[in-house]
């Protein structure tokens, strides 16, 4: 077979080889490459466009596949909403109360400010021991490196972990190489929240750290306690097991995500927050 | 307008070829980052990249197929690729010596150029999960046979699909050559 390579193919191999150790030098030093940055702001609109047709083919799909059970489940909300029509009626008298004690006592609502930028998921990365995406707005839309994307229920769903003018990669809370710190809201122990891709638990979270007299529930909230680049309180996920770690001398817990990664479309990154 | 750019008959469908295995390249790349990858089938993403990259380069030959394969593979590590540096190596490589290899002992048909899709896509897809192996976080050895293999195999889906349109685009020229 060796006769069969010509010099040019040779060099070809060569070549392949020298572009491979560049890039790892590139990637290595940390940069984005300049490359990368081309082939991504040139993929944006391709992108954009073959995400927005899979979402309409999905959208029709479920309409035409969850129909009758909608029609079912319409019926059965509108029977919960007759009668929280009347729960409403008496709440109404009792916020009106609320709201004069309030005032009364001169509290203040405790509020944290996002300024946040919506953006559509346009691809996700194609590997299976990488949990991360790319949206179709970058720098441009005034996002960086290390800013939080959350649902609009205030669910997290990951970290801006690189970014270009029209374009961001979002690392999300799935993958390992994240960790978060977390309280768990009912009882207040805190730990740090990491992927569990690596460990074989694919779409599960796990906390780490907790005191080993930690009690935990199933279905226990799990929020950030904040930092500087997670604004607290925000949702990460629910308790759904727990046990010891391998040293015996910490429990953990495995957290089901918030946010319902598998369904996601759109995002909306905090680039700017105030911590009161 | 060919008499306009200057272009012989043959340079025109060359460059109409090498434009339409670029737009192949671009629908797989779309194919594989907007649609497959969102939904894991078994718990695996579907590369069918390596594949085509594979027979663009059988069909091809070492020479101009292996420049393809070098770019392809550029392409793709730019375009997000987890560990897309390694597969700039290994893809290519294993491309030319698939093609140098079909052309000395095997032939251009189906069954050679998808036993060496699978073995590219394999090597590919194994040297990175011995990097995941190596590097932190790392991942658990049992994923090998759980994940990755299922995901090189369905990935095999494709391989007719691109056998099929590469023969078609490779005819391009062919006719009047002879």
């Amino acid at each position: 077979m060796k006769k069969h390579l010509s010099a040019k193919t040779k060099w070809l191999i060569v070549i392949a080889v020298l572009l491979a150790g560049l890039i790892t030098v590139t990637a290595a030093v940390g940069a984005t490459h300049p490359g990368e940055n081309a082939v991504q702001v040139m993929l944006t609109p391709f992108r954009s466009a073959a995400s927005a047709i899979v979402r309409q083919v999905e959208r029709f799909y479920d309409y035409i596949s969850r129909y009758e059970s909608l029609q079912a489940e319409n019926e059965a909300l509108r029977k919960q909403i007759i009668a929280m029509e009347e729960d409403v009626r008496s709440a109404d008298s009792l916020q009106r109360e609320n709201e004069r004690l309030h005032q009364l006592l001169g509290l203040s609502e405790e509020h944290e400010d996002y300024h946040r930028v919506s953006a559509y998921i346009i691809s996700w990365v194609d590997s299976s021991w990488k949990s991360a995406f790319t949206i179709g707005k970058g720098t441009n839309s005034g996002i960086e490196v290390g800013h939080v994307a959350i649902t609009e229920y205030g669910q997290v769903v990951g970290l801006v972990t690189e970014v270009g003018p029209n374009w961001a990669t979002i690392t999300t809370v799935l993958d390992s190489a994240l960790g978060i710190s977390a309280t768990v809201a009912s009882t207040g122990y805190n730990g740090v929240v990491e992927g569990a891709l690596a460990t074989g638990s694919e779409g599960l979270l796990r906390m780490n750290y907790l005191p080993t007299d930690s009690v935990l529930r199933n279905n226990d909230q799990v929020l950030t306690t904040g930092s500087t680049v997670y604004p607290r309180g925000l949702i990460i996920g629910y308790i759904t097991d727990a046990g010891f770690d391998q040293t015996g001398v910490a429990k953990y817990a495995l957290l089901k995500p918030a946010a319902d990664l598998d369904d996601l479309e759109q995002v909306f990154i905090i680039t700017d927050y105030e911590n009161q | 307008m060919l008499k306009y750019f200057h272009l012989t008959k043959r340079q025109w469908q060359g460059i109409l070829k090498w434009s339409l295995y670029g737009l192949l390249t671009l629908l797989v790349v779309l194919l594989q980052t907007s649609v497959l990858a969102k939904r894991p089938i078994l718990g695996t993403k579907l590369a069918p990249l390596p594949a085509l990259i594979v027979c663009v380069c059988v069909r091809e030959g070492p020479e101009k197929g292996g420049i393809y394969a070098i770019l392809a593979a550029l392409f793709w590590c730019f375009s997000g690729a987890d560990f897309g540096n390694l597969s700039v190596a290994v893809i290519p490589i294993g491309a030319i010596l698939s093609a140098v290899l079909c052309r000395a002992v095997l032939t251009l048909r189906f069954l050679p150029t998808a036993l060496c899709c699978l073995a590219v896509t394999l090597l590919n897809a194994s040297v990175i999960f011995l990097f995941k192996l190596i590097l932190p976080p790392t991942v658990a050895l049992e994923n090998y046979w759980r994940i990755l293999l299922p995901g090189v195999g369905l990935s095999m889906v494709f391989v007719p699909l691109h056998y099929g349109l590469v023969k078609l685009i490779g005819r391009i020229g062919v006719q009047d050559a002879l």
